[in-house]
């Protein structure tokens, strides 16, 4: 008991703090979502003198939600619950233990004239009429004759004294799996390009680099469209590897993370590698020669001439206008450069003269060569996020704690009845009362009911 | 006729169910209180009909999705979810009073969303992030908290009102004493808080399991969840005063104004802040 006398222990066991605390980290939110960010900061405390920018710094005004001022009205909130908590615990304990008999003093007192019965059989009689209906709605039911009369006793809902603890203590859960995971927990991200594989993540926030006990392979990533141009799909086809062997492959959509060997990947995005390549054929005086799969820089030989070709450009859509690539072909006699456009077709129904009015158009400038661009091979890159986070599971459990723990506060409650009965002259009256913790309309009706089907079940 | 032009007709019902709430308060008559009250009901109905089209009306645009992706269809379902709750509490405690002053509330958010130059009432394509099916059970259970702390606010009103007059003494005749009692006022203001904070719990809940399976984080504080946990506290805040301190009337009345003004900063105000949902700017 000492302990309760300690000004610290009253401190903390007041629900004046917890309103206090609360309100203040109300306040600690509203400052950081209208705080600026970061790289603002930076330039407007160096205007400020040293100390005041230290101050800034300290109290983490950037990221408060990171800030040691947080963490400590945390931390003190954390302490109220528990202390409060445990305060509280023997008083309850002591109405989890109430004994059923002697009912509260003066339940009986100032009963309303409804919920008193009165009628003419015998008490005997009457007993397991009342015994049967408390125990249909009530499921058992205790008796004991006193002085005073013979009295009954039903409950319901004793457990929901509890209810609030479970609330209290799913809060309490869900900070232990916030901190777990922000101790031990882990987020990265990695970029794979469309058929390669890695095994190194680098950490978000710029800590670093994590290197993964398995490699990631992109397999494909395809994005597609709606009509209007919103994007309607990113999508991975991934293959994780461990000892060389694939062990586990599927497809990364975003809202469907993958996990594999304690990671969850996430699709989070994706971008065009920069090595695009022409799939370019050409014929030979109508005779087809070869094909060769070309990007920005490549030469590549003629055969039957001594010409020698480099690639300079290779465009997914230039001018919008389809793929095409910029050649230029040297050859002892000879040095042009011309381009290859893939839709050349169009280009002309669109416009008949183009070849002639731009030369450089004609793809068979370097005779007898006439190239085409079969098709353009654009890789994609896939961006994934992953995460490894311990609290998760915590963090859920005390989710669903919370809302056991508010159906039973808002909707339960513990209900006690006790029916006494009484001989009083040639008539027996019978007097129904109830006692509740909270929902005082909820207990009326069940009173009110019980005494109706105590009626009717004496008229019977 | 499209849903579209259904629910330009519901805008129309809610403002005239409005009116007759107010005729109902001023004149104490009960058959305007009925007329009033019957016109909420078919306004809920074709209200209700006009979201299912434009539901099927997606599935027909190739794009089908639950019509609560975007502001205009939020804005629409608070409406939705407001008159629903207070049709079944009106059905419940028999009083047509608190219609005058929740009524024009849904009027007001369906009138804002056809008009606002800022919401754009076509029906989009969803992006990727928005394809879950947690998105219907959070904006669900998140509209369903914010009417019902609409209907707190509501009440919360007309007991300052009552309340300005004579404090916390009944004032039998006039206009004010046509207003439910404080006690019902104070239980009603009780009851929508805390069926609002199951619900928004929850809300916040389906919210960051969504998150989780979306962003890899269950929660990043990004400014409209760190709003919604603001609103949450104020609740909490609320509802520990008169579970512990047994606050009751005026103070719980101003505390559901408070709380009301911040779902509505949370709603719509966080939008002017940058963050993930600022998709909803659009
Ligand atoms: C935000 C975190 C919360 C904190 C820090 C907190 C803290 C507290 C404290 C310190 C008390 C006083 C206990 C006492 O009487 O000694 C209390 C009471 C109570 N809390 Fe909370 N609480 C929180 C959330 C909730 C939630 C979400 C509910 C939802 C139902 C709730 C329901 C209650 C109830 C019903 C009581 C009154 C218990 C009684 O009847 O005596 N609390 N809370």
């Amino acid at each position: 008991m000492s302990l309760k006398k300690n000004s610290l222990w009253s401190f903390f066991s007041s629900v004046k703090l917890t309103i206090t605390l609360l309100a203040l980290i109300v306040l600690v939110f509203i400052a950081a979502t209208f705080l600026p960010a970061y790289e603002v900061f930076q330039t407007f405390t160096k205007q400020l003198s040293p100390g005041a920018a230290k101050v800034f710094l300290f109290l983490q005004l950037s990221d408060l939600y990171h800030s040691p001022l947080f963490y400590f009205l945390m931390t003190l909130l954390s302490l109220n619950l528990i202390i409060c908590s445990i305060n509280r615990f023997p008083a309850l304990w002591k109405q989890y233990k109430a004994p059923h008999f002697p009912e509260p003093a003066g339940i009986f007192d100032s009963l309303p004239q409804s919920q008193i019965i009165t009628g003419n059989k015998e008490i005997s009689k009457i007993k397991p009429i009342v015994a049967s209906c408390l125990k249909k709605n009530y499921g058992s039911s205790k008796e004991a004759d006193t002085e005073r009369g013979y009295l009954f006793y039903a409950e319901r809902g004793r457990l929901s004294l509890f209810g609030v603890y479970i609330v209290h203590l799913s809060i309490l859960v869900m900070i232990a799996g916030a901190i777990i995971g922000s101790i031990f927990g882990l987020t990265a991200d990695i970029n794979i390009k469309e058929g390669e594989s890695v095994n190194v993540a680098t950490l978000s926030k710029g800590n670093g680099i994590h290197k993964l006990d398995f490699s990631v392979r992109c397999d494909k990533f395809i994005v597609e469209f709606y009509e209007d141009g919103t994007p309607k799909t990113y999508r991975s086809d991934l293959s994780f590897i461990k000892n060389g062997q694939v062990e586990r492959q599927g497809t990364l959509l975003v809202n469907h993370p993958i996990s594999f060997d304690g990671f969850r990947f996430y699709q989070y995005s994706y971008g065009a590698a920069p090595d695009i390549k022409a799939i370019v054929t050409y014929t030979t005086a109508g005779k087809k020669g070869g094909s060769m799969a070309l990007a920005a820089g490549d030469t590549f030989d003629l055969p039957g001439s001594k010409a020698r070709g480099f690639v300079l450009r290779v465009e997914e859509n230039i001018m919008q206008r389809g793929p095409a690539i910029k050649l230029r072909i040297i050859s002892p006699k000879k040095d042009i450069q011309f381009w290859v456009f893939q839709q050349l077709d169009q280009l002309i129904a669109m416009n008949p003269n183009l070849l002639t009015e731009v030369p450089m158009f004609n793809p068979g400038l370097f005779t007898p060569f006439v190239f085409s661009i079969d098709r353009i091979e654009q890789h994609y890159y896939t961006g994934l996020h992953l995460v490894r986070d311990p609290g998760v599971p915590l963090v859920a459990l005390g989710g669903l704690l919370m809302i056991a723990g508010m159906i039973i506060v808002f909707l339960m409650s513990y209900q006690r009845f006790w029916v006494r009965m009484k001989q009083e002259g040639a008539k027996i009256s019978i007097s129904i009362a109830g006692w509740s913790n909270r929902n005082n309309q909820q207990l009326q009706n069940k009173i009110d009911y019980l005494c109706r089907r105590i009626k009717e079940e004496i008229k019977a | 006729m499209n849903h579209t032009m259904i629910l330009s007709w519901v805008t129309f019902i809610y403002f005239a169910s409005f009116v007759l709430y107010l005729f109902r308060l001023i004149s104490g008559k009960e058959f305007w209180g009925r007329a009033a009250s019957f016109l909420a009901w078919v306004g809920l109905a074709a209200q209700t009909i006009a979201l299912l089209l434009r539901w099927k009306n997606s599935y027909d645009l190739g794009m089908g999705h639950v019509p609560l992706a975007n502001l205009y269809e939020s804005m629409i379902f608070f409406a939705w979810a407001i008159i629903l709750i207070y049709l079944i509490i009106e059905w419940r405690t028999k009083s047509k009073i608190i219609g005058a002053f929740v009524v024009p509330m849904a009027f007001l958010a369906m009138a804002y969303a056809s008009i606002s130059p800022d919401i754009n009432n076509r029906i989009a394509p969803l992006i990727p992030a928005l394809q879950s099916n947690w998105l219907t059970s959070h904006v669900v259970t998140c509209f369903m908290g914010y009417a019902a702390f609409a209907i707190a606010f509501g009440c919360g009103l007309i007991y300052l009102l009552k309340n300005m007059e004579k404090g916390d003494v009944e004032k039998p005749a006039g206009f004010l004493g046509r207003l439910p009692a404080l006690a019902t006022l104070d239980t009603l203001i009780y009851q929508s808080t805390a069926l609002g904070f199951v619900f928004l719990t929850i809300g916040i809940m389906t919210g960051s399991i969504w998150a989780h399976y979306a962003w890899g984080s269950y929660w990043s504080w990004d400014p409209k969840e760190t709003w919604s946990l603001i609103t949450w506290l104020i609740y909490a805040i609320m509802l520990h005063s008169r579970f512990v301190r047994g606050w009751r009337g005026k103070r719980m009345a101003i505390l559901a104004l408070i709380g009301f003004a911040c779902v509505l900063f949370t709603y719509l105000g966080v939008n002017y802040l940058p963050g993930m949902h600022s998709y909803l700017q659009a």
